[in-house]
């Protein structure tokens, strides 16, 4: 019951977006409260993405069960909640890592039952990852180089003989290449295998690599995980930019609870799989499920 | 003591009464060595793009090498028995990506290798079955002459075979260095996941990288082929390429090269000038002391990419 009335609301919601203008769907955000703390010339739009009912299991252990929320073009999404909450699993989910066992995913209003993961990154999803996956063997250019890969449209036999047209591609994504180092200020290490460069530096390259696609929905991963303050701030200030100036949609997991209410606009908080809030930083911070799943209850008072 | 002379001082007073001699052997040694080397390039080429150290490349090279056998021997002339032999290493790599690698995505690495180890014993066995276990002679009309220069005797075959390696080698390094695939086959090998989520595709690549490997192996098994016979001993070719690849690093397509000739050159030579005081036979070994002593100084190989990691 609850669910199909939860399903009613999205069609709803989706066909106001789809058949008005955009001032409709902005009051519509306004009066969920969505624009967030955040006063900003950001316009959120419509729905960019949506999760219906998600299930996923493995084994026998339920990492997600029946959560739906949705993400709107230019706004800064939060998932949070305690270790091994899902909140990876559903990021990995977005992106076509995992299949779900049930539910569906609407992205850029196209229904589907799972993403594929070269699919989902030809069609604007780029991530980070929790434990930062890099290539390490290559140079900080030839890693954020790779992110341009879905927008490279020679042929591969034009590739494999690099000569004319392939190689005057390339050299445009060089330069596409050389302005996200600068706008990560990263130039110093253009060069330098990532391997061997600090941890705080290497989230950034990923970042870039990220960017490099140019995508329409980011999804970070803990992107703050292990950073000292100073680090934390610089890609607080990146990941506000990228949402700014390039208007990205971003969907960040973060477990510095300053950082999450800061800088995003609405965050979605689950437990143990389940969805339990999902809302405004300020209505979420005062959710008494949300205290609970933090602070832990005991089980007596349950 | 006449052991100790054998092999510190009777050596060498035979390479300086003989300097033409000496560059011959040294010669020789690089003509194999590329060969070697192609052998190699086979290994580096999987290895680098899928992080699998693939086991079954010496049966590569000899079902390659036996697919053109057959096809020749019904008749069919060498360059249209050569295109089939092409499709075929193609249709393999295809098979291969679909019936093995696709279910073994972000598998370990030792799972792979033992994948491939299945591949090789169905490889083997399979090629046999369609065109028999006999030893075939393989003439695929390079000459093989000899040949002087300044009093240096060289086969034609080796030459016009190293010149052949040597443009092949030369062409997938700048492929795998210079092109935006190459980019792409160093990002897998690198890490699966990351490479799916920049959109490269995984199965284009891997079976782009098993059709050239298998081409390079069609090489090798011709080469070897058409100088001793094709027949299943070509395939442990392949175990000398190992020492060729731990000389070299195994991720490096100009460490295949340099490794093979190193050893080529090295075998060969210590054959003529030491083999007498030990007995003969250090072709049969001299690689895999080599490759040892490596392991000790430099396990990363010649070229390889350095191992970091940060604690």
């Amino acid at each position: 019951m609850d669910n199909a009335v939860r399903d009613l609301s999205i069609v709803e919601r989706r066909s106001a977006v789809t058949s008005t203008d955009t001032t409709s769907a902005e009051d519509e955000a306004e009066a969920d409260g969505a624009p967030g703390v955040r006063a900003d010339r950001r316009t959120i739009g419509g729905e960019l993405l949506s999760v219906d009912d998600i299930s996923l299991s493995f084994g026998g252990v339920k990492a997600l069960s029946h959560v739906s929320f949705d993400i709107r073009e230019g706004e800064v999404r939060a998932i949070i909640g305690p270790n091994g909450a899902g909140k990876s699993s559903m990021l990995n989910v977005i992106n076509g890592f995992y299949h779900p066992d049930s539910g569906a995913i609407t992205y850029k209003g196209k229904t589907r039952k799972e993403m594929r993961p070269d699919q989902a990154a030809r069609q604007g999803i780029a991530r980070t990852f929790q434990n930062i996956a890099l290539f390490h063997g290559m140079s900080t250019l030839d890693n954020i180089m790779t992110g341009r890969n879905t927008k490279m449209h020679r042929n591969f036999f034009w590739q494999a003989l690099h000569v004319g047209p392939a190689r005057r591609e390339e050299l445009a994504h060089r330069e596409k290449v050389e302005e996200i180092i600068d706008f990560l200020e990263i130039q110093a290490i253009r060069k330098t295998p990532v391997g061997r460069l600090p941890y705080g530096l290497q989230k950034r390259v990923e970042l870039g690599r990220a960017l490099a696609a140019e995508p329409d929905l980011l999804l970070l991963d803990e992107p703050m995980a292990g950073m000292n303050s100073e680090e934390k701030e610089d890609m607080c200030r990146f990941v506000l930019d990228v949402n700014e100036e390039f208007g990205t949609t971003i969907a960040l997991i973060e477990h510095d609870m300053s950082v999450v209410m800061d800088i995003s606009d609405r965050v979605l908080v689950l437990d143990y799989g389940v969805k339990i809030a999902d809302g405004t930083p300020d209505t979420v911070r005062s959710n008494q499920h949300v205290i609970d799943a933090y602070l832990g209850v005991s089980h007596g008072e349950n | 003591m006449e052991f100790l002379t054998a092999i510190s001082i009777t050596p060498f007073v035979e390479i300086a009464d003989s300097p033409v001699f000496f560059a011959e052997v040294a010669i020789n040694g690089l003509l194999t060595g590329v060969m070697y080397s192609l052998v190699a390039l086979g290994f580096v080429l999987i290895f680098k793009a899928s992080g699998v150290f693939n086991f079954a490349q010496g049966i590569m090279v000899l079902f390659a090498a036996l697919t053109l056998v057959g096809l020749m021997e019904h008749g069919l002339p060498v360059w249209l028995a050569m295109i089939l032999t092409v499709g075929v290493m193609i249709a393999l790599a295809f098979a291969i990506e679909r019936l093995m690698l696709r279910h073994l995505v972000n598998q370990e690495e030792i799972i792979l290798f033992m994948a491939t180890i299945g591949l090789a014993f169905f490889l083997e066995g399979f090629g046999e079955t369609l065109w028999g276990s006999n030893v075939k002679r393989l003439d695929v009309g390079i000459p093989d002459m000899p040949l002087e220069f300044g009093g240096i005797l060289l086969s034609s075959f080796d030459l016009i075979a190293a010149l052949i390696g040597a443009v092949m080698v030369a062409s997938l390094a700048i492929f795998f260095q210079k092109t935006a695939i190459g980019r792409a086959l160093r990002a897998v090998a690198d890490d699966h996941q990351a490479a799916l989520s920049v959109g490269i595709p995984l199965k284009t690549i891997w079976i782009i990288v098993w059709s050239v490997s298998g081409m390079v192996a069609l090489v090798a098994g011709i080469m070897w082929g058409a100088k001793s016979g094709v027949q299943f001993s070509l395939s442990l070719i392949a175990l000398k390429a190992l020492p060729v690849l731990i000389l070299g690093g195994f991720t490096s397509v100009p460490g295949a090269i340099i490794g093979g000739l190193i050893i080529g050159v090295g075998e060969k030579i210590a054959e003529v000038y030491w083999g007498p005081a030990v007995g003969g036979a250090i072709e049969n070994w001299f690689a895999y002391m080599l490759a040892l002593v490596f392991l000790l100084f430099r396990p990363q190989g010649l070229f390889g990419e350095r191992i970091i990691e940060r604690v």
